[in-house]
């Protein structure tokens, strides 16, 4: 606590302050922490010291904030940023004293002009503020008395150095004053119930909490009053930058805020950011609306293009042909399958025909035991030495093997679709032959696609979207079970080796069983009559 | 591990889509020593490049990191003598494609503060010196990983057990001896591993070792007593230089070492191969 006598104006013991070169000496905080973060969008530096205070200042989006406040705008890529990205690149590697001797000695660049200068002023300022410590040695006519005066945005050491109107303002709040006076400078003051202070009580950049009595003024700078039940001021309640956070005692002289102005000027100009900043975002906003709407209607960012209402033709039809060609390639997949392996494709298209439900199980069954088929059979193979050169086929072969077995079950089914068609009365089905396995194949795959080319037709409509939508899910529907049923059969007849579900046909035990008699004595025995009767004639 | 596993997995899963349309960011920070107590050190970081060495000067920490901003966030908390540094993922982001970058987090601590270390990482490649630090304790989880540990420098301060949670990983840890801790526990899925057994060994120790599938290679300074147990399934040992007495295979001066070290390994498949050095 510091306590002595004014006389005179406390205006002056500012001044006298100001006036001492001698007794004031400056050195810097220490850096306990520090982050420095850069992205495209932002380039942030925070520190904190080892007095628990701490500094942000950063530059994002456009805007530049310090402790969280916004302080102004700039243009991303400007001068300003160019240099404030520059200083985070120096602070970077540095740290505590080197740091904090960089980041003070920092300067306003000279290149920079108008706002952008101010801007940088009040960032070197904060800078400065943040990383300045000051002791100050006051002295009067019979005594000097230390007082540590701990820097910081807004503190009362940019009062008096910095912001002339500041210091103005404190002499206005400590104008007029008479009497005995105690002078709390960065530290809480609390007047216990039942005592009661002489003179008037300042506290500076402190929180001061009457419960008992002050016999004179208050006057409270960068701090907060709380006036607890009971508790009586004598005089007038002064704040200068401060809060009035409780009022439960008694005021005798009254409460002067000698900031209203100040706050309510600095309302309107953060307002006033705020709307710029909204402006802007609006802005963007509306140009994004507007590239996006553009992409929408052109082929490139060019504009509005003449082809737009003909985009959803190109689509269709391309769709269109895509299909077509996979029925090409798959039909003659299944051409070849014939001609190679033509009693491999009879016999797994006649167990998806006889068993289509019990192939589809199986052929799901399989679906889902794929992978882990194959992870196993990978590390099984791994785990010996002589099974490694295995995994190496197994690996990229068995993957291969399911796709082939996936295609040609699915042939297979196609197949036997276009033989179904074939038999069936439905229009433009004539020409598929079922003798011939080919037309079969072809008219199947034709049929199995049918949806999904009656969906790539119906796309190109306008509005038909719910029906295109439809066709393709049923077009998927089809697809899902013709592969299932067609793998499932591969997978029963081992690729068509071995015939499921149905036993070797025996021609003479079918007519055995027609005729009811045995067909090789009754043959022998029609010969023999035959014979005889030739013999009478 | 399993932690380590999972931030593996998720993210070798979303590598592909996680590499491009990225918005990299850098930050770097640091604090200065404040006092000598311990501090208990977190360290959890999914996937890219980790270093990790002693600092130099009054600095705490240092962290430099290079990240996705549109799904990582970085993680520094110091509080209570506790410290949390890496990156955590924020659930968004998620873009197809491909690029050759990937995060980088280099990570200094002070020497000779007292630490409790707990690092866990996943698809990483990790090159870690714990030489000149001060650990008390050391878990180390990683998932699918290449990581090289070094303690190029003694421990100064003693530890009972340091733990090595291994996933599937190229894992190898150099001067072991240095790690100044009584009992090592290392516990492997997938890998290669392989131990230096060099160092300053400043008591005898016991490393157990529980590994399911992969190659074990022990590298042995001559001079050094090894006494190695292994109980497995199909468990291949090439153990040159070693004399079976029982369950156990002892190195020839085992008797007349000044530092013994007893390895206990516990595998399903692989093989453990025993090379030494001079």
């Amino acid at each position: 606590m510091l306590k002595f006598l004014l006389r005179s104006s406390l205006t002056a013991l500012g001044l006298a302050l100001l006036v001492a070169p001698s007794t004031l000496e400056a050195q810097l905080r220490d850096v306990v922490s520090k982050e420095v973060a850069v992205g495209r969008s932002d380039a942030a530096l925070r520190l904190e010291f080892s007095d628990d205070g701490a500094l942000e200042i950063a530059f994002e989006d456009g805007v530049v904030l310090i402790d969280g406040d916004v302080v102004g705008v700039f243009e991303p890529g400007d001068a300003l940023e160019a240099a404030w990205r520059s200083l985070l690149g120096q602070a970077v590697s540095l740290d505590d004293g080197e740091l904090a001797i960089m980041l003070s000695d920092w300067s306003v660049p000279a290149d920079l002009a108008n706002e952008a200068a101010d801007l940088a002023r009040q960032v070197d300022r904060a800078l400065e503020d943040a990383l300045s410590s000051f002791e100050i040695t006051v002295s009067n006519n019979s005594s000097s008395v230390p007082v540590s005066i701990t820097g910081g945005p807004g503190s009362l050491l940019s009062l008096f150095l910095n912001a002339t109107g500041e210091l103005g303002l404190l002499g206005e709040a400590l104008a007029g004053l008479r009497g005995e006076f105690t002078i709390h400078v960065d530290e809480d003051v609390v007047v216990p119930a039942g005592e009661t202070v002489h003179g008037t009580l300042v506290v500076i950049q402190g929180d001061a909490r009457i419960e008992g009595e002050v016999d004179g003024d208050v006057i409270v700078v960068d701090g907060t009053l709380e006036l607890l039940d009971g508790s009586r001021v004598r005089g007038e309640v002064r704040l200068a930058d401060a809060r009035l956070v409780r009022n439960l005692g008694t005021v005798e002289g009254g409460l002067v805020d000698l900031l209203d102005e100040e706050r309510s000027r600095e309302i309107e100009i953060r307002s006033q950011i705020r709307e710029e900043v909204q402006e802007e975002l609006r802005a963007q906003l509306r140009r994004e609306i507007r590239d996006v709407t553009r992409l929408e209607f052109s082929d490139d960012d060019n504009g509005f293009s003449l082809m737009a209402p003909f985009r959803s033709v190109f689509r269709g039809v391309g769709e269109l042909i895509k299909n077509l060609i996979s029925i090409l390639v798959l039909g003659l997949l299944g051409a070849g399958a014939v001609a190679f392996a033509g009693t491999n494709v009879d016999t797994i298209a006649d167990t998806a025909r006889r068993a289509p439900g019990r192939s589809a199980m199986v052929g799901l069954a399989g679906t889902l035991l794929l992978i882990p088929v194959w992870l196993l059979g990978a590390v099984a193979l791994t785990v010996s030495v002589i099974g490694i050169p295995v995994a190496l086929v197994w690996l990229p072969l068995f993957p291969l093997a399911a796709c082939a077995a996936g295609v040609m079950g699915y042939v297979v089914v196609a197949r036997n679709t276009g033989e179904w068609l074939a038999d069936s009365d439905y229009p433009w089905t004539g020409w598929i032959r079922k003798s011939n396995p080919i037309y079969t194949i072809f008219g199947g795959l034709f049929g199995l696609m049918f949806a999904f080319m009656a969906a790539n037709v119906l796309s190109i409509a306008p509005f038909l979207g719910f029906l295109t939508g439809l066709l393709a899910f049923a077009g998927s529907v089809i697809t899902f079970f013709a592969i299932q049923i067609g793998f499932g059969a591969v997978l029963l007849t081992r690729a068509g080796r071995r015939h499921e579900g149905a036993s070797t046909y025996d021609a003479d035990a079918a007519w055995e069983r027609a005729m009811d008699v045995d067909a090789d004595l009754d043959v022998d025995a029609t010969a023999d009559q035959v014979e005889e009767d030739s013999d009478d004639a | 591990m399993r932690k380590a596993l999972y931030i593996a997995a998720v993210t070798v899963a979303v590598a592909p889509a996680l590499l491009a349309g990225q918005s990299w960011r850098t930050v770097t920070m640091s604090r200065q020593i404040e006092d000598n107590d311990e501090i208990r050190v977190f360290v959890e970081y999914g996937a890219g490049s980790l270093k990790l060495r002693a600092a130099d000067g009054g600095v705490l920490y240092r962290m430099s990191l290079r990240y996705d901003e549109e799904i990582f966030e970085p993680v520094s908390d110091f509080s209570g003598h506790r410290l949390r540094l890496g990156v955590e993922s924020i659930g968004r982001g998620f873009h197809i494609g491909r690029s050759k970058q990937s995060g980088e987090l280099d990570l200094e601590f002070a020497r000779g503060i007292p630490m409790d270390m707990d690092l866990e990482y996943g698809a990483v490649r990790a090159d870690i010196d714990f030489g000149g630090l001060a650990l008390t304790d050391l878990d180390l989880s990683t998932g699918a990983s290449q990581s090289i540990i070094d303690i190029s420098e003694p421990n100064s301060v003693g530890m009972s057990t340091a733990r090595f949670e291994i996933g599937a990983a190229e894992f190898e840890a150099r001067h072991l001896g240095n790690l100044n801790a009584e009992r090592i526990e290392i516990d492997a899925g997938v890998g290669q591993i392989t131990l230096w057994l060099n160092g300053r060994w400043q008591r005898d120790a016991r490393i157990s070792i529980d590994m399911g599938l992969g190659a074990l290679e022990l590298r042995v300074p001559e001079g050094l007593g090894l006494r190695l147990r292994k109980d497995g399934f199909l468990v291949s040992l090439d153990s040159e230089g070693l004399i079976k007495r029982g369950d156990w295979y002892y190195s020839l001066d085992y008797e007349d070492a000044d530092r013994k070290v007893t390895v206990d390994l516990d595998a399903a498949f692989g093989s453990v191969k025993v090379v030494w050095i001079r």
